[in-house]
């Protein structure tokens, strides 16, 4: 059994000693070398990633953003008729909820029937009861919030922060955090500017595939011939293309000049990683690991210099699927000018078609976009538009026929779920979530150093004067315990790396106090040894005694701090949350290692006729 | 090697000593929480703190002036661990990150030489703060309660209100020693924190554990020892675990002095609490809980 955990927990950490070699081998490796080892190595690498043991922003720096809905501006926002009486009543309500927990929309409630004033004058239907119009303020405040965190989650990805954790808090708060982020400016406008709504015509496949063809062509060196400006460009940057090319040649090494890949690599630079969709929709498909790269390529002023003038290429916001289980993005192409924003849109509901059961999403534009909405399609049927909420396409239906009076219903999803996620896009353009900071905390890269050196520092100073000392004092017996304690150590950042926790500063002060608990039980136990062996007890009966009545304190003491743990755990937010974790962790392992490991080794001693000396 | 060889001290004679004494200490700390006021963090009151390091060391007045322009002179402002590190907290904690901004801005302006860095940036509104504030009253609470059950169920009634009075001895001992030592030894800042709330609440895990161990010890004494009276009882099995008290909490002791000395600025109202809690820990072991046990036993004697 200890074998078996002592095994269970070295496979948890093998990630973690696997991406800090890795970690290790890119640092010595610079510029050029670096980027060829990480693209070779890319899935191991994320693998190990995924699995190691995760560091608290407080120690490796970054950014913690607590957002909360503004309730108020939300009714606000939703609210018709608004007139003077509203606005007072809205401003009491802020007021009020300023001071005291409670939340918004009760309060709203009462002061509506305080003045005796109907809710459904201002929302609703004219007849709704005040207990309707709540239930719905509540039922929109719900959405506000999934809308919120679809709007940061979709610009978190396309900032391409590495390990965002973006998560709901309670019915109105998201927590966001952002490893290694510094710049706070720009995480405001990340999360609090107003989420950007388009509909993109799509280009015609034929003029998307040719465009492909022509950076393809660039790419490869060859001079492409229907665009000139292109060409000349194209010798003048001749030295990219050369590194470029080496790159690709290293990405693989096995594949030597005489593979027909390696060729096509070398004269398809773009179509390598892009392949055009078969069916002619002048879709790209890019494959997940291969996104960066082809975005790297698309940035290239040269390559910009390519496209045609209302041209530009849009990433899909989710991977897809393929039948053999690969996950790919889309690239689209699309027209630079939207040819409307979400602002026209009113209403939008995921619901199932009647017919065949399919999801489907109905959406609703007011009169203007009602009118634009009718030119567009009627002037585009059959071709496709683009519904991209801050640059990221959600879904790219084919128009069917001139839609007139603004009521839309798109189909073709594959699930509910990615119906209601479209909802939630057209809602976001329609009515902004409005969220505010109530929290932030940043953390330098430099000062989670320190903390980290510090930490371990006082770690193993703590652990050696403790190691040092049990020895001193039980002899044989404290060197058990010690032995316990290491283990002890192993299991906790074990289990820590097996559940994915967070190893956090606050985390790393309940390790140390673990030390103390996990020490106090062998002394305990070796106490009531010495007393049973002063008691004229042979070696083992003193050990059996001392172990079994030593036990009672020991698992009360540590039940009581355990349940202090849990409580820690349930109160507590970030930083006071990850030292009752380690805490309980903690205390579980305490009871398994310096109860029963060193059971085991004394009695593997005594069954070896050697005699432990308890000092 | 061993400190003690069979001890037979009479440790819970003085005891009413020991009641004057700490409620003496208790008072002077609740007196000096009333004149000072109790100084908490931003995570408690809300406002925007900043950890700046410079490349030099700069003046604190300088700095002062620079943030008068944008009206937070009023600014705590204080070194952090190093000359070169600067805190400065604020009340206010504005919409979004604005204060923050503000604050870089006034600074990088008016000391255009002085380059930087932001260690840390914390703003936390005054909801928040609030909220804080209710859920650690509510942990400390409740874990009160956790404790008084778990040990009525496994003891008696009497030894987890012994319990629970002593941890409440000991969260109020070193509130007290943080009220009346804040300010008064350079370079250590004992406002209230999240952390010093997490220390308080684990040294009441600390103290509870010893105090329970000790409990163990005279629930078995008064199973063996049939005859004798419940003060021997409890004077016995504190002589017979106190090598054990002074191994376990001399070396959670030990421990902590390092976290306190060398585990940095972040971590260091969290270890005095607890280096505090500690030793309050082991006396309230004795001084309260067992005290309180017997002298209630006592008096339910005599009335019998």
């Amino acid at each position: 059994m200890i074998l078996a955990a002592v095994v269970v927990s070295l496979i948890f950490l093998y990630p973690t000693y696997q991406d800090y070699q890795y970690r290790k081998k890119l640092s010595s490796l610079s510029g050029q070398d670096s980027i060829t080892y990480l693209e070779q190595n890319q899935e191991d690498i994320l693998n190990a990633k995924l699995k190691r043991l995760k560091l608290g922003l407080d120690l490796q720096g970054g950014m913690r953003v607590v957002l909360e809905v503004d309730v108020l501006q939300l009714v606000n926002d939703i609210a018709k008729n608004k007139d003077d009486n509203f606005a007072a009543i809205l401003k009491e309500v802020r007021e009020q909820s300023g001071s005291n927990d409670e939340s918004v929309i009760p309060i709203f409630g009462r002061k509506f029937q305080e003045r005796g004033i109907r809710l459904s004058r201002y929302f609703g239907n004219i007849r709704d009861a005040d207990n309707a119009v709540l239930t719905y303020l509540n039922g929109e405040t719900e959405k506000a919030i999934d809308r919120a965190i679809e709007i940061v989650r979709n610009r978190v990805d396309q900032y391409r922060v590495s390990e965002p954790n973006i998560q709901k808090q309670g019915s109105r708060r998201i927590i966001v955090e952002l490893p290694g982020v510094k710049d706070e400016r720009e995480v405001e406008s990340l999360l609090q500017g107003t989420a950007k709504l388009e509909f993109r015509l799509l280009r015609d496949p034929a003029i998307a595939y040719r465009v492909m063809q022509s950076i393809d062509d660039f790419l490869a060196g060859k001079v492409p011939t229907d665009t000139s400006v292109a060409s000349k460009t194209a010798k003048k940057e001749e030295k990219p293309k050369d590194a470029l090319e080496d790159l690709l040649a290293g990405n693989k090494p096995a594949a030597s000049d005489t593979s027909k890949e390696a060729q096509f690599v070398r004269e398809h630079p773009f179509f390598s990683y892009v392949s055009p969709d078969q069916r002619n929709t002048g879709e790209g498909y890019v494959l997940e690991n291969n996104r960066d790269r082809v975005m790297r390529l698309l940035a290239r002023p040269d390559v910009q210099r390519i496209l045609p003038i209302d041209f530009e290429f849009l990433w899909s916001a989710k991977t897809d699927q393929s039948p053999d289980g690969q996950k790919f993005y889309h690239l689209y192409a699309v027209k630079r000018v939207p040819e409307l924003t979400g602002g026209v849109v009113v209403d939008a509901r995921a619901n199932v078609d009647p017919e065949d059961n399919r999801p489907i999403v109905n959406m609703e534009m007011n009169a203007e976009g009602a009118r634009e909405w009718a030119r567009i399609t009627g002037a585009n049927v059959n071709k496709r538009i683009a519904i991209a909420l801050d640059n990221a396409v959600f879904s790219a239906p084919t128009v069917i026929n001139k839609i007139i009076g603004g009521r839309s219903q798109i189909t073709g999803m594959e699930s509910p779920n990615e119906a209601r996620l479209l909802e939630i896009v057209l809602r976001a353009g329609a009515l902004p979530a409005p969220v505010s900071i109530i929290e932030q905390r940043s953390v330098g890269p430099s000062l989670g150093e320190d903390s980290i050196r510090a930490g371990l520092w006082t770690l193993s100073l703590a652990l050696m004067v403790t190691v040092f000392f049990m020895i001193l004092y039980y002899k044989t017996g404290g060197f058990v315990a010690d032995i316990a304690l290491v283990f002890n150590l192993l299991f906790i950042v074990a289990v820590l790396a097996g559940f994915q926790a967070t190893l956090t500063l606050p985390g790393i002060a309940g390790m140390i106090l673990t030390i103390g608990m996990a020490v106090d039980a062998n002394v305990l136990i070796n106490e009531r040894i010495r007393e049973e062996l002063e008691g004229g007890k042979t070696i083992r009966a003193a050990i059996d005694l001392g172990y079994s009545k030593a036990f009672s304190a020991i698992f009360d003491s540590n039940v009581t701090t355990f349940l202090t743990g849990i409580i820690l755990y349930q109160f507590g937010s970030g930083p006071v949350q990850g030292f009752a974790l380690t805490l309980m962790i903690g205390i579980v392992a305490t009871m398994f290692s310096a109860i029963i490991v060193t059971r085991v080794v004394f009695n593997l001693m005594t069954d070896r006729n050697i005699t432990p000396n308890f000092g | 090697m061993r400190f003690f060889k069979k001890t037979n001290i009479d440790f819970l004679k003085p005891r009413r000593w020991a009641y004057l004494g700490s409620s003496l200490l208790i008072t002077a700390g609740i007196v000096s929480m009333i004149v000072k006021g109790i100084d908490f963090g931003i995570d408690f009151r809300g406002g925007t703190e900043l950890v700046l390091k410079f490349e030099h060391p700069v003046e604190i007045g300088q700095l002062r002036t620079a943030l008068s322009t944008v009206g937070l002179g009023q600014s705590q402002i204080k070194t952090f661990g190093s000359d070169e590190s600067i805190l400065i907290r604020t009340a206010e904690s504005g919409s979004g990150t604005s204060v923050g901004s503000a604050i870089k801005n006034a600074v990088q302006t008016a000391l255009p030489d002085a380059k930087f860095t932001v260690l840390k940036e914390d703003k936390v509104g005054p909801k928040i703060g609030a909220e804080l504030r209710r859920d650690a009253l509510y942990a400390a609470i409740a874990s009160l309660i956790a404790i008084l059950g778990y040990i009525a169920i496994r003891f008696k009634f009497i030894y987890g209100a012994g319990a629970v009075v002593a941890v409440f001895h000991d969260v109020l001992t070193t509130l007290s020693f943080m009220s009346l030592l804040n300010g008064v030894i350079p370079g250590l800042n004992l406002e209230i924190s999240l952390e010093v709330v997490a220390a308080l609440l684990t040294l009441v895990g600390v103290s509870v554990n010893d105090t329970v161990v000790v409990f163990d010890r005279i629930r078995e004494n008064l199973k063996v020892h049939r005859t004798m009276s419940i003060g021997e009882v409890i004077n016995r099995s504190q002589n017979d675990m106190l090598g054990r008290t002074i191994i376990t909490n001399g070396t959670i002791f030990i421990v902590l002095l390092v976290l306190l000395l060398g585990g940095g600025e972040v971590t260091r109202g969290f270890a005095f609490a607890m280096t505090i809690g500690t030793i309050t820990g082991s006396y309230s072991t004795i001084y309260i809980a067992s005290a309180i046990v017997m002298d209630w036993s006592i008096r339910k004697q005599k009335t019998a």
